[in-house]
């Protein structure tokens, strides 16, 4: 027993890595790759009545994923990604600034505490946001007892409460690839420019924000992507008006009881998501 | 260092942003109110209703359970996985596994929670605890193997296993007198971690739980869209807090790059 432990331990044969390696593996290859394949071929098969896949091969779920009654869910998907990426980085670049540069021995606890809103459920964040928002909400409450509103304003179910749910949640992705790579410019380098006779924000825009660079990148990747597959931010917030790629997806399957079609959709989600991940990696090389 | 206060003033507004509706919740908790987030005293009521409330002790009960058997699969597989891919040496197909490894991290949890539910539903398989916990594992094993192949690189560097077998050991003896509780840390860390990314997760859930499974995040989520009562604000704070219990043990345990390499 102890030999053939030491055995699978020790690695020298490949076969006792795989063997190692084959539980991983097994949920991998079961509960990934599979159901992702299986979206992959269903997507082009046919639905048929009462939700009944049939094995008619095609494009037509493709199609009809570009036809113009889902066209604005992909075009808005897409808005909504890109400007909460925007709207991270702007606000996430000088909270990243400060980590780096002035937060001191507040450094660790900071960098905790921002990641807690993320790791703690995202739902609970979002049912709080709607008591916040509410129409009998904290600040409509509020500003109707300062008379300064006389009829609450609808702040939920807009594009406003999708937005900055997005951004709320989405805030860590950005900061943590930021202050990852400013902490890595090195020290020298701007005193350089300093001595050299910069000023600060000559010294910020031609040192500093050019070699943080690759967090700017990182940053941006690390939220958009996420962001085309947010399921929860609308279902909570943002109301049937405005629903986006994952709820479209969800419905296939939990409602419509249309496989084909959200496979389609699921299959151009993750086209999204491998096509973004390749021009990182080709960015990065470059 | 007057530009410094300023952006300190700037990060606790963005803080302020980050905590305000959590700590908005946590306050309203314990308002005397049925609906109105307008204060009408203290009372303990809503949290009472809560713990007599059979279907929502049932929901934690089973969001325990599920985190747990979820954590000791993903810490089992993600520490075997882990051990061949830091301490063997280059085989075939490694790549292929790091990659791979990788992906449950990337992958949106709709499309996984669409693919396992198609999945299992086409297998004829009832959609039952095990099935959810399965996949919550999945989705675990990223933070597992991230957090014991850190450490594994860091004890290598040591090399304190090669002297172990140095001094007569073999393989499974250095393996369970050094390496195992050397990378105990950071396996529980993981675990933690583990154990917080399935107790809170609601997508993966909302797929693949059958009928009759409501963990936590999905009676919260029931409790939102069908009839919001004030037990649901209880029931959040005690979400939060189980949360933030463990991120800080999590932080306890956690290795520090500057403790690995002292060893």
């Amino acid at each position: 027993m102890n030999r053939a432990l030491s055995w699978l331990l020790s690695g020298r044969r490949p076969l006792a890595s795989h063997l190692l390696l084959a539980p991983a593996s097994l949920w991998l290859i079961c509960f990934l790759v599979i159901p992702a394949a299986g979206l992959i071929v269903t997507s082009f098969a046919k639905n048929g009545p009462y939700g009944v896949v049939i094995w008619e091969f095609g494009f037509q779920n493709y199609a009809r994923a570009f036809d113009p009654k889902y066209l604005p869910v992909l075009f808005r998907t897409l808005g909504f990604a890109g400007a909460t990426t925007a709207l991270c980085l702007i606000l996430g670049y000088p909270l990243a600034y400060f980590l780096t540069f002035y937060a001191g021995r507040w450094r660790n606890a900071l960098l905790v505490g921002l990641m807690v809103p993320f790791w703690s459920s995202c739902l609970v964040a979002y049912y709080s946001w709607m008591i916040v928002l509410g129409k009998e909400g904290l600040i409509n409450a509020t500003l109707m007892r300062l008379g300064v509103l006389s009829e609450p304003i609808g702040f939920l179910y807009t594009p406003f409460a999708i937005l900055l749910g997005l951004v709320y949640f989405y805030l860590p992705f950005t900061v943590l690839p930021l202050y990852a790579s400013l902490d890595k410019v090195p020290r020298s380098v701007i005193e350089a420019a300093y001595d050299l006779g910069a000023g600060r924000w000559t010294a910020f825009w031609k040192v500093t924000l050019p070699l943080s660079l690759p967090g700017v990148v990182a940053g941006c990747v690390l939220t958009f992507i996420p962001c085309l597959g947010d399921f929860l931010t609308v279902e909570i917030l943002g109301g049937p008006r405005y629903y986006l790629l994952g709820n479209l997806i969800s419905n296939q399957f939990m409602m419509a009881q249309d496989w084909p079609f959200g496979s389609a959709l699921t299959a151009l989600l993750l086209a999204g998501l491998v096509g973004g991940l390749w021009l990182y990696q080709r960015w990065e090389k470059a | 260092m007057r530009k410094g206060r300023g952006f300190a003033v700037y990060c606790a507004g963005l803080f302020s942003f980050l905590y305000l509706p959590l700590a908005v919740m946590f306050v309203f908790s314990f308002n005397d109110a049925r609906r109105n987030v307008v204060w009408r005293g203290f009372t303990l009521k809503w949290y009472k209703s809560l713990f007599q409330n059979a279907e929502m002790m049932d929901a934690m009960l089973t969001s325990l359970e599920l985190a747990l058997a979820a954590a000791a699969i993903a810490a089992v597989i993600g520490m075997l996985a882990s051990y061949a891919m830091v301490k063997h040496k280059a085989f075939r197909g490694r790549g292929a596994y790091d990659s791979l490894l990788n992906v449950p991290l990337m992958m949106p949890e709709v499309a996984l929670g669409v693919g396992i539910l198609t999945f299992l539903v086409r297998a004829g398989y009832e959609l039952d605890f095990t099935a959810l916990a399965f996949s919550h594992a999945l989705i675990c094993l990223p933070y597992t193997v991230a957090a014991v192949r850190a450490r594994l690189i860091s004890l290598q560097e040591s090399s304190l296993e090669d002297a172990a077998m140095d001094l007569g050991a073999t393989e499974w003896q250095a393996f369970v007198k050094v390496t195992l509780p050397l990378a105990m840390p950071a396996i529980i860390s993981g675990a933690l971690l583990s154990f917080t990314v399935s107790f809170q997760d609601f997508v993966t859930s909302f797929f693949v739980a059958g009928i009759g499974i409501v963990t936590m995040p999905i009676k919260i989520y029931s409790m939102i869209k069908f009839g919001v009562t004030p037990e649901i604000n209880a029931l959040s704070v005690c979400l939060l807090l189980a949360t933030f219990l463990l991120i800080g043990l999590n932080a306890a345990f956690a290795v520090r790059p500057d403790e690995a390499s002292r060893h």
